[in-house]
């Protein structure tokens, strides 16, 4: 064939759709007979001018489980699918490339990130958070909690606890609401602060006392006034944040408990005594460190929990009991609900991410498996503009987001279908490593105003966002 | 024309025997010259590490953070650490020269924790006065070991108990139900092999003579037998009759290391000629496999305890070996021994690589401890 000669116009139909209910055509065009030429961005022209908006939206398109990266032709042939038939092409608000915003400095490893602000929680449960007045709170191994404005700006900083001389290294670290942050960590004990944003305080008003092992991670609930605490001890404890609803501490947890640490406690004591009390439930079954307690979305009397012993648990608050659990092949690390798809994500010490259907009926282990980290899976949360899109953090030195609808089938056996990461951030101006020397991600929070925030073994805070559209 | 080899039984593939450990996940740095020995706790929270620097310190596992540490000695390095079995209590033994540490590191323990590894530590103060030595008339001899406190600076910071032996402490083991422990001098001649009893602070000195440098000793994880490697062989001695069961001669000349197999009828043994041997005890008092993958010699060995068929060995190459081995309780059926995987990543330090291994008490994880300074977890 003479090389100069152009073939004529290769067309495809196309079935245009969308799991976004606001962004449903009025009118069904039905199938499309496109040039197979297209890319992405003329699509989004297509769906824009089907759908009539004033200000056009950029769209992504997922077609049989992957997201089209380059003309309808190429990923014809590169899939091996004929032109001749109707393809089937999903629409999606297109995910702006995140873009590293800030970075904020820490004199230690950063465990713990959470987001106040308008979209987050608890600027939900709080005080309406302005723009331009989100917070961040962060806990460190250094033992402190830190509130930032997204500046960088270190509005205030919490005082070292009196615990005996025991560690004060914080693990996780939660906003209750825009007055009230709750923090645990090595020592066990979780705490409850008060944030005074006119004083620039943080002043501890109360200590919970159920674990003699360490608090790995916190989940509240505001409305309810609850805070579920995981720890390596292999229980959950379902604590309330104020005192005057919360039971007697047990004894035999407390500093002044034994004569050693009460010597040291008394040593170091600078005279003033913080309210502790104990929890209201003590959830017990799991056999190894639990790692990650949630309460269920839309109903807080429900728990799911993650644990080292491999396996997802459901838990009624009410009775305490385990009503449901999930044995998978790896220590789970962390837990995150999307609510919608209804599926639980959770990360594991063997690189990946396992969503399972939490429903009683659903019989698969694993419904998806995210491949792509290379070291532990520690953190996650939900896209807050997409109920499919998921973040995560791993000791890999990388966050990266996923689409729980970008997967191909054929896992191994129980893996059920597999996906691949959107995106991929690194460290401000480090690489990945699957050791994760000084690049171990440890938390990672995602919200729409704020973007992404995420915090490490690098000592920082760091922020990424998608550059406005 | 038969090819003999396939007349053997086909050996699975690694792939099948999955999960085992194959990347470095966390590296532990912060000691100054070698890591000697390290320890992974009961409950897999903690590694405890001790190196030429005199220090001991423990880490948090998952994330190679240092938590707690402690200055042992100026002049010694800390060539043991082993945390006591049981997970009510956490005490860790430490040697540094002629001195065994017994520590309750509470700066990472809650309260009652920290109470209740006291309390074992505690009981057998006043033990050995209350019970005299000296009877009717008789000199006692120098006791075997002299247990005491070591001291504000040292106790300040949860090193409750001193163990003062004759001659430096290369090596400890202990019991499985955390009363006894073991500890090797090489050097010390009717004293190489000392056990100690936690709840009456007394040190027992089991042999008059020993054939040969003794390395290394183990207890039978289930029955009242005891294991002694010297240089050449390894000797099972039966201690409620108090008397030698077996002599097995893994035809090595100079062993570095062994273990015991959590089901107790079968031994792994590293030399310093760079083999691993494996042991059936119902078998013969010679090797059952003679396994030589590394170019320099084997410093340590180790068995998995918590229910996986996997075991290790660190090596002077700069690498550690992984191996599938599975043992059938069937006496007709001898053990199924893989290699599985080469973990490398430790440098070779004056011809010195990696100087122990150890697993998790549950999960396919092992950390090595290397010439090189640093600690390392691989899953
Ligand atoms: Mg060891």
């Amino acid at each position: 064939m003479a090389s100069n000669t152009k073939p004529p116009e290769t067309k495809v139909q196309i079935r245009l759709s969308t799991r976004h209910l606001d962004l449903k055509f009025s009118e069904d065009p039905g199938a499309v007979l496109v040039p197979t030429s297209l890319r992405r961005l003329q699509l989004s022209r297509l769906v824009n001018s089907f759908l009539q908006t004033s200000t056009p939206l950029p769209f992504d398109f997922l077609i049989n489980g992957q997201f089209l990266r380059s003309s309808i032709d190429d990923f014809l042939t590169q899939n091996g699918i004929s032109a001749e038939i109707t393809l089937n092409v999903e629409y999606t608000p297109a995910l702006v490339p995140p873009v590293h915003v800030a970075s904020f400095e820490h004199d230690d490893w950063v465990s713990g990130v959470d987001i106040l602000s308008q979209g987050s929680p608890a600027g939900t449960w709080g005080a309406s958070i302005p723009s331009g007045q989100e917070r961040i709170v962060s806990s460190s191994y250094d033992g402190l909690i830190r509130v930032w404005d997204l500046s960088g700006n270190c509005l205030a900083v919490s005082a070292p606890p009196n615990n005996g001389s025991r560690i004060s290294s914080l693990k996780c670290v939660n906003w209750l609401n825009d007055k009230t942050i709750v923090a645990a960590g090595m020592d066990s004990v979780v705490r409850v602060f008060d944030y005074d944003a006119d004083a620039r305080t943080i002043t501890q008003s109360l200590e919970l006392y159920n674990h003699k092992w360490p608090v790995e991670n916190l989940a509240v609930h505001a409305p309810s006034d609850r805070i579920l605490a995981a720890s390596a001890d292999t229980t959950i404890s379902l604590f309330a944040a104020a005192a005057k609803d919360s039971p007697a501490a047990p004894d035999h947890l407390l500093p002044s408990s034994t004569t050693a640490s009460n010597k040291r406690r008394k040593k170091s004591n600078d005279g003033k005594t913080v309210p502790s009390r104990g929890a209201h439930r003590t959830l017990t079954g799991h056999t190894s460190a639990v790692s990650e307690a949630i309460f269920k979305p839309g109903d807080a009397t429900v728990a799911y929990s993650a644990s080292r012993d491999h396996t997802l648990r459901t838990w009624d608050l009410t009775t305490a009991n385990c009503v449901d659990m999930r044995t998978t092949a790896h220590p789970l690390l962390c837990l995150t609900a999307l609510p919608t798809p209804n599926l639980l994500a959770t990360g594991t010490s063997a690189r990946h991410i396992t969503l399972a259907d939490p429903r009683a009926d659903a019989t698969q282990i694993a419904a998806m498996t995210l491949r792509g980290h290379m070291n532990a899976v520690v953190s996650l949360d939900q896209d807050p503009s997409s109920e499919y899109g998921l973040v995560s953090g791993s000791h890999d030195g990388t966050i990266r987001i996923w689409d729980v609808r970008s997967v191909k089938p054929g896992g191994a056996v129980g893996e059920g279908q597999v996906g691949e990461s959107v995106y991929v951030i690194e460290r401000d101006g480090a690489k990945m490593k699957s050791s994760g020397e000084g690049v171990k991600v440890f938390s990672v929070r995602w919200e729409a105003e704020t973007g992404i925030v995420s915090c490490g073994e690098d000592k920082k805070v760091q922020i990424n966002k998608g550059e406005s559209r | 024309n038969i090819d003999p080899e396939s007349l053997l039984p086909k050996l699975p593939s690694p792939e099948e025997l999955k999960p085992f450990p194959t990347t470095c996940a966390a590296v532990f740095r912060g000691h100054e010259g070698r890591v000697r020995s390290i320890s992974i706790d009961p409950w897999g929270y903690f590694l405890a590490s001790g190196g030429d620097d005199g220090v001991v310190r423990i880490w948090e596992l998952l994330t190679g953070r240092q938590l707690w540490s402690v200055k042992l000695s100026d002049e010694d390095a800390v060539d043991a650490v082993s945390w006591r079995p049981g997970k009510e209590s956490t005490i860790l033994a430490a040697a540094a020269g002629e001195n065994i540490y017994l520590i309750v590191p509470f700066a990472i323990l809650s309260p009652d924790v920290e109470q209740s590894s006291r309390d074992l530590l505690d009981t057998g103060w006043g033990y050995a006065a209350s019970k005299p030595t000296a009877t009717n008339g008789v000199t006692t001899k120098e006791p075997p070991a002299r247990w005491s406190r070591p001291g504000i600076r040292l106790e300040d910071k949860g090193v409750l108990v001193q163990i003062a032996v004759r001659s430096s402490v290369k090596a400890i083991s202990w019991h499985r139900k955390g009363e006894y422990f073991t500890t090797i001098s090489p050097r010390g001649q009717s004293t190489a092999v000392a056990i100690h009893a936690l709840s009456k602070h007394l040190t027992q000195l089991p042999f008059r003579r020993l054939k040969g440098l003794a390395q290394s000793a183990q207890f039978h994880p289930s029955k009242p037998i005891f294991f002694v490697a010297t240089k050449n062989s390894i000797r099972s001695y039966d201690l409620a009759k108090q008397e030698l069961v077996k002599i097995l001669q893994p035809g090595a000349k100079w062993i570095s290391s062994f273990d015991v197999h959590p089901g107790g009828d079968n031994l792994i043994v590293g030399t310093y000629d760079k083999r691993l041997l494996w042991h059936d005890l119902d078998l013969s008092t010679k090797p059952y496999k003679t396994l030589r993958y590394h170019q320099e010699a084997i410093r340590a060995v180790a068995f998995h305890q918590g229910g996986l068929p996997l075991f290790a060995d660190a090596s002077d190459d700069g690498s550690l070996q992984i191996f599938h081995g599975r043992v059938v309780q069937d006496l007709m059926e001898n053990a199924t021994i893989v290699p599985l995987k080469v973990l490398r990543g430790h440098q070779v330090k004056s011809r010195l690589g990696v100087m122990d291994v150890d697993w998790h008490p549950r999960e396919p994880w092992c950390a090595s401890a290397g010439a090189d300074g640093t600690c390392r977890l691989w899953n």
